[in-house]
């Protein structure tokens, strides 16, 4: 018989990165007498992807700019489909918390020579709005974020993985989260009042990809569990230069920073040609978007390097130049064996970030009562593409938000609620199978998921591909249930947790390509080469994705223009004022 | 033919052995690379930590060959003697399991330096204007690219001899603090890092700053602790 040790606590927090750290500050500030707890995969702030923004911080602070730029900025980055409630509460909000994160947890943004906050130029944007501590922006707000939660009595369960969303035994609401304490291989149920998912998303279900290597998408696995909705599945970011190293090694898919290409860096194919002057008039400036479909299609066709991608080529800018201002990422290259600033350093599209998510309200709510949700695990704020700059932004301000609304909410709400008893041992008994079959090749399955979500679902999609894609999940789902693990100790046990890695992946990966396969045009991030037109915007549908029965339903949901409709502008003079 | 590592790996917690294990060599691959590959090929029970894979998280930090480096950015070439490679962990925290330590007491030392920013201002202003080349800016800044690795509190021969001392990395966040005007903490930080195991106890080995891989130089952040608190005890601001 599986037992899990069980505590309590008012209000539960699922991440450690820049929407769990605020809620829990803010959750703490707004009623200190709460017990607050929360638990990450790693150890606090040290896992996840907040830590790892080079860019910065979109914020309308600066003379000239304002929350209406930023936000129509976000919408027509969005391609028209983010919520526009959520997105106007994030540019809103984003001033205030900025100002929070400068003036009460002690970071320190860089200033104009007169000491005034410098916001640098980033894609997509109408003004330098982005603001940022050198290309290291997510350090700085991490570890400050760190130090207040470190120097406050909040609970932590570090090393402690989500497993399952446990409902309470009528069914009204959550009960409270089921873990894994991976230190120890135990399981432990924490029964909570209030609970925020906040794990992050990160694509790593791609062959190559960014995000850092804890995550998995057990955020939306867990909710997709629960039964909750989820919105904007088929919008995966791919940013277009991943250092390509080769399979053998996790340097592969890392990001190489855009600004590389913004300084006037090439890009050459197999056959040391530029391909890009002919792809777009910006060339290697182009958006995100355009150049990893560029390179995919070379990739495609054939023409690659050694690896299978493309070069970067930075020497033509002088050398020196190119070591002197791109300093940590020539010395992160020369670390691993490149050389960025002289030489070739092998390229490739790599997925980034997933604007999909939890489908939520402007106070971070779902529809299961007493779970909320913040950050990369939140739909609707990013639409069809998120704007570089409105990741930490999102995260913060959502989780910051989702800390004063659940502790106002502990305060009005009923106590603790018993929790559906079966659901904890199932959980429990489903964490285990691996154990009960014959040990497999767990290495073989997850390079069929990489390839299949590379191949079939990656950067330029199709019906076939898509169809291939989802059959082909299926499979791979009964042979991952199939396959074992050797008796070990369960204590700290890595590859117990790769097993359970790849059965979210699977899950949330077959959630994106259902919803790719459902959205027959193209907009921002998802590309369909048999549906290349973007869709009439005013008639705008978001895909909804919902696990009933074991199967996935996906509806066609309208958007809702609440503050502004395609073709009007809240500006009244759209060129930005003069700096 | 593939050449061959001759790799060895502690396993175990504080007892313990080495464990012997030959992986392939690559063109690409650092050190974590070879963790991973005998974690996935040879011995699933192997444990480590690791996050981010380039060297912003500190989470992977391991003794390689007898000296404490992040693991990701460090590639097997550099560091391999004659194909042989020796895995630890981190020495001065205990050790959980294998590769991964405790690194509790790295944040609780962090915590009891006054490691924290202490607000003079509120959300509701607007962020002050702070010339960057101002000398205290200048000394912040140099001093603030640290990811928390506990390279340097592995590396220091103090924190071996005497578990109470602070630490290099926690006196250093604590420097970049008393060069930050905002800052509404000064007195009780002053008072935290001069008290039994603060920056008096330094000597000044400069094992930090040579094995850093931020190229920080925490020694000199000490130094300027110990110059600032003489100066305050002369004037009376701390006891």
């Amino acid at each position: 018989m599986l037992t899990a040790e069980r505590t309590k606590t008012d209000v539960l927090i699922l991440g450690s990165g820049g929407a769990g750290l605020f809620a829990a500050l803010h959750a703490h500030d707004a009623d200190p007498s709460l017990d607050v707890t929360i638990a990450t995969k790693g150890l606090l702030g040290k896992c996840g992807c907040t830590r790892m923004v080079q860019g910065g911080y979109n914020v309308s602070i600066h003379p000239g700019d304002s929350v209406e730029r930023h936000f129509m900025d976000t919408i027509e980055g969005g391609k028209w489909l983010p919520d526009q409630d959520l997105a106007w509460t994030l540019c809103e909000t984003a001033v205030e918390r900025i100002q929070e994160l400068e003036n009460e947890i002690g970071c320190f943004f860089d200033r104009n020579p007169d000491g005034t906050v410098h916001g640098k130029a980033f894609a997509g944007q109408t003004f330098d709005r982005t603001v940022h501590k050198g290309d290291l922006t997510g350090i700085e707000i991490i570890n400050r974020l760190m130090e207040q939660v470190w120097a406050r009595p909040i609970n932590r369960l570090e090393e402690h993985r989500a497993i399952a969303l446990v409902p309470a035994a009528d069914g009204s609401r959550i009960a409270g989260v089921l873990f894994i304490d991976i230190r120890t291989g135990q399981f432990r149920f924490v029964q909570a009042r209030a609970v925020l998912l906040a794990t992050g998303g990160g694509p790593t279900m791609y062959r190559y990809h960014t995000p850092s290597g804890d995550k998995s998408m057990d955020g939306l696995a867990m909710a997709l569990q629960a039964g909750l909705a989820l919105r904007d599945m088929e919008m995966v970011q791919f940013h277009p230069t991943g250092l390509l190293a080769g399979a053998g090694t996790r340097m592969t898919g890392t990001v190489l920073e855009e600004g590389l290409r913004g300084a006037g860096g090439h890009l050459l194919n197999g056959a040391m040609e530029r391909f890009m002057e002919a792809q777009d008039p910006k060339a290697e400036r182009a958006t995100r978007d355009i150049v990893s479909r560029s390179i995919y299609r070379e990739m495609q066709a054939g023409r690659t390097t050694p690896h299978g991608g493309v070069y970067i080529k930075m020497s033509h800018l002088g050398p020196d130049v190119v070591a002197e201002k791109f300093r940590g990422m020539v010395q992160r290259c020369a670390d691993c064996g490149f050389d960025l600033a002289g030489g070739l350093v092998e390229v490739v599209p790599t997925a980034h970030y997933l604007m999909g998510g939890v489908e939520c309200a402007v106070d971070t709510s779902t529809d299961m009562h007493g779970l909320f949700v913040a950050g990369e695990d939140a739909g609707g704020v990013h639409g069809a593409n998120r704007l570089g700059g409105n990741g930490v932004a999102n995260s913060t301000v959502f989780g910051g938000i989702a800390g004063e609304v659940m502790a106002e909410w502990v305060s009005q709400d009923a106590d603790h609620a018993e929790p559906d008893e079966d659901a904890i041992a199932g959980n429990m008994a489903d964490a285990m199978a691996p154990f009960a079959q014959e040990a497999g090749d767990l290495d073989g399955l997850r390079e069929r998921l990489l390839t299949i979500m590379w191949e079939d679902a990656g950067v330029i999609r199709n019906r076939d591909g898509l169809e291939r894609a989802l059959e082909a999940l299926d499979t791979l789902e009964q042979d991952l249930s199939a396959t074992g693990l050797p008796v070990m100790d369960l204590a700290f046990n890595l590859t117990w947790h790769d097993w359970l890695n790849l059965k979210s992946l699977i899950a949330v990966s077959k959630v994106i390509a259902a919803a790719a396969l459902a959205r027959e045009n193209s907009r921002g991030a998802h590309y369909r080469e048999d549906f290349p037109d973007t869709g009439t915007l005013e008639t705008s549908t978001f895909t909804s994705v919902r696990q009933v029965d074991g199967a996935l339903d996906v509806t066609a949901k309208p958007v809702k223009f609440t503050r502004v409709k395609p073709g009007q502008t809240l500006l009244d003079d759209v060129a930005p004022a003069a700096e | 033919m593939t050449n061959m590592l001759s790799v060895k790996i502690w396993r175990g917690g504080s007892e313990g052995a080495f464990t012997a294990y030959s992986v392939p060599s690559q063109d690409s691959q650092t050190v974590l690379d070879v963790v991973t590959w005998v974690q996935r090929n040879a011995d699933p029970a192997l444990t480590y930590r690791f996050a981010c894979r380039v060297g912003m998280c500190g989470s992977c930090a391991m003794t390689v060959n007898g000296v404490p480096r992040w693991t990701c950015r460090t590639h097997v070439s550099k560091v391999a003697k004659d194909g042989a490679l020796t895995i630890a962990p981190l020495t001065n925290l205990p050790v959980i399991k294998d590769l991964a330590c405790d690194m509790e007491a790295f944040f609780d030392k962090w915590q009891r330096a006054d490691g924290r920013f202490v607000p003079s201002k509120s959300r509701h202003d607007a962020i002050p204007a702070i010339r960057p080349d101002g000398s205290k800016r200048v000394a912040a800044d140099e001093a603030i690219e640290c990811i928390n690795c506990a390279v340097c509190y592995a590396a220091c021969d103090t924190v071996t001899w005497n578990v109470d001392y602070l630490g290099p990395a926690a006196l250093n966040r604590a420097w970049t603090l008393v060069n930050d005007e905002r800052d509404a903490g000064q007195k009780s930080r002053l008072e935290a890092v001069t008290a039994d195991g603060g920056c008096l106890s330094c000597h000044s080995h400069q094992t930090c700053h040579e094995l850093c891989p931020n190229q920080l130089n925490p020694t000199r952040s000490i130094a300027g602790l110990k110059r600032t608190a003489a100066s305050a005890w002369w004037k009376g601001d701390v006891r």
